[in-house]
């Protein structure tokens, strides 16, 4: 069997090695090599190494002199002690040299917990992987993967991510197990216990929001509310979009933290300690578009609600809770128990959350449906109402 | 866990030996509260840790957070399967390993 095929994929010429590479072979690799090249000629070149055992320095030189004539050469998929091999000879200092992702199976072991992009197993005592369903998840992967890193750099609390692994055709992202119940469960066990939960729940979030970020590290919320807001332009009257605009854009940009998805869900209890999960979309800004979507999570997702305040909402525990949540929650964080300011806090969270709530049922198409009309129509309504008794989002 | 104190005037050396996990990593932050005060250099000696977890970690960056106020903080003798952390989480760009 010859020990490189040739692949062409998006304009480029693979070189798939497998076995070894070595003295006994390394002038017949050469000149099957040649051939793959010269048939097609001005291709670049990338050699995967994924099935390659072993490369001796005869093989070696092969590719030293391939990269002459190609001297944007790169090596993918190599296996850890292929990689070694590059390393130790300084290869990895001349050439990209990729290392293939660890390879696990998730065969045998226990599923505990299912999310929407995917299935937790737990891998052994002290670590989870997350698989993704998704093939092509990979880019979202190394995302949320590097914005924890960030996170937890900062000293944010929050499980360490591991590595990035190949599990059977798609991938997994490996991280810390962390012992812990969701303060969304504590809090439905323990009703009595509320106004402990939330004083986890402000101070974690304290944590977040007084931790500053470099500018590079973390998407610009305002930029992410200015693009919700862009999308309602055709759906508002023109000066009342005008305002919501101006007011999101007269926000100062500020390079402090925000989850984007704080809910009790993703905070963890360890030990008495509260700990952050899900941070695929941290995110830097003013604090307002974070409470834009705790009072989502709270309360802005309900309403306008007129069911039983005693039903379970989405977080397990009843509405009425929830609604408790958002009200002491903004009480704690801001230090005070002045209604008029509580309310003017509440109003700004909600133009922002409604905001996005209507953009997002017109992209689900809400207008499609009569219930869905009537729901955009109070989004509509309320956000027409707010932008003209608002005059800075600012806190 | 155990923890091996040293003290040599202003200098602390803190022998690791174990897990450094949610369970011993309140030891460790009880230690360290007790004994900084006056302390100017802090070393962890690493040669017998065998793990930690995102909990100890967060013990480090607290000493270390409050060693740059008062002198420096390293690390030393760190094990493969440790460093890796410290290299998977990014703390090797930001505590002293020697």
């Amino acid at each position: 069997m010859e020990n490189i095929t040739a692949k062409i994929k998006d304009g480029m010429l693979y070189l798939m090695a497998n076995g070894r590479i070595d003295s006994a072979n390394s002038a017949q690799t050469e000149a099957l090599i040649t051939k793959l090249v010269d048939e097609n000629k001005g291709l670049g070149i990338i050699i995967d190494a994924d099935e390659l055992q072993y490369i001796s320095s005869a093989g070696l030189r092969v590719v030293l002199r391939l990269r002459k004539s190609h001297p944007e050469l790169k090596i993918i998929n190599a296996a850890a002690e292929v990689y070694e091999i590059f390393e130790m000879t300084g290869f990895t200092e001349m050439i990209p040299v990729e290392k293939a992702y660890r390879k696990l199976s998730v065969e045998g072991c226990e599923a505990i917990g299912q999310g929407a992009n995917g299935m937790v197993y737990r891998l052994d005592p002290d670590t989870i992987i997350k698989v993704y369903l998704n093939p092509d998840s990979l880019p979202d992967i190394h995302r949320e993967r590097e914005l924890a890193r960030r996170a937890f750099v900062l000293g944010v609390p929050t499980a360490i991510p591991y590595d990035v692994v190949k599990v059977g055709t798609g991938y997994g992202s490996v991280f810390e197990l962390l012992n812990a119940t969701s303060l969304a469960k504590l809090i439905k066990a323990n009703p009595e216990k509320l106004d402990e939960a939330v004083a986890m729940y402000v101070e974690l979030l304290q944590t977040i929001h007084g931790t500053t970020v470099n500018p590079e590290d973390m998407p610009d919320m305002k930029a992410i509310v200015l693009n919700w807001a862009d999308f309602l332009k055709d759906y508002l009257p023109a000066d009342k979009w005008q305002k919501l605009h101006d007011l999101i854009d007269a926000v100062p940009v500020e390079h402090r933290m925000l989850h984007g998805d704080y809910h009790t869900k993703n905070v963890m209890l360890q030990g008495g300690e509260a700990l952050l999960i899900d941070m695929d979309t941290l995110a830097q800004g003013n604090p307002v578009f974070e409470f834009a979507s705790v009072f989502n999570a709270c309360k802005g997702f309900y309403l306008p609600y007129t069911g039983d305040m005693n039903a379970e909402c989405f977080m397990g525990y009843t509405v009425q809770t929830s609604f408790d949540i958002w009200d002491k929650t903004i009480r704690l964080y801001f230090g005070t128990d002045d209604e008029a300011r509580l309310a003017e806090i509440e109003d700004k969270a909600k133009l922002v959350g409604f905001t996005r709530l209507m953009r997002r049922l017109i992209r689900r198409q809400g207008l499609e449906t009569a219930e869905g009309r009537a729901q955009i129509e109070y989004y509509k309504n309320e956000i027409e109402t707010l932008v003209e008794k608002i005059d800075s989002l600012i806190f | 866990m155990n923890i091996v104190k040293t003290l040599e005037d202003s200098k602390l050396t803190l022998k690791l030996e174990g897990r450094l996990d949610t369970s011993t990593a309140p030891e460790l932050d009880a230690v360290l509260n007790e004994s900084l005060d006056g302390i100017t250099e802090l070393v962890f000696d690493m040669e017998a840790l065998a793990y930690i977890s995102s909990a100890g970690l967060r013990v480090l960056l607290a000493a270390q957070k409050k060693m740059k106020k008062q002198g420096k903080m390293e690390l030393c003798n760190v094990v493969p399967d440790v460093m890796e952390v410290f290299e998977i989480t990014g703390f090797s760009d930001v505590l002293t390993i020697i």
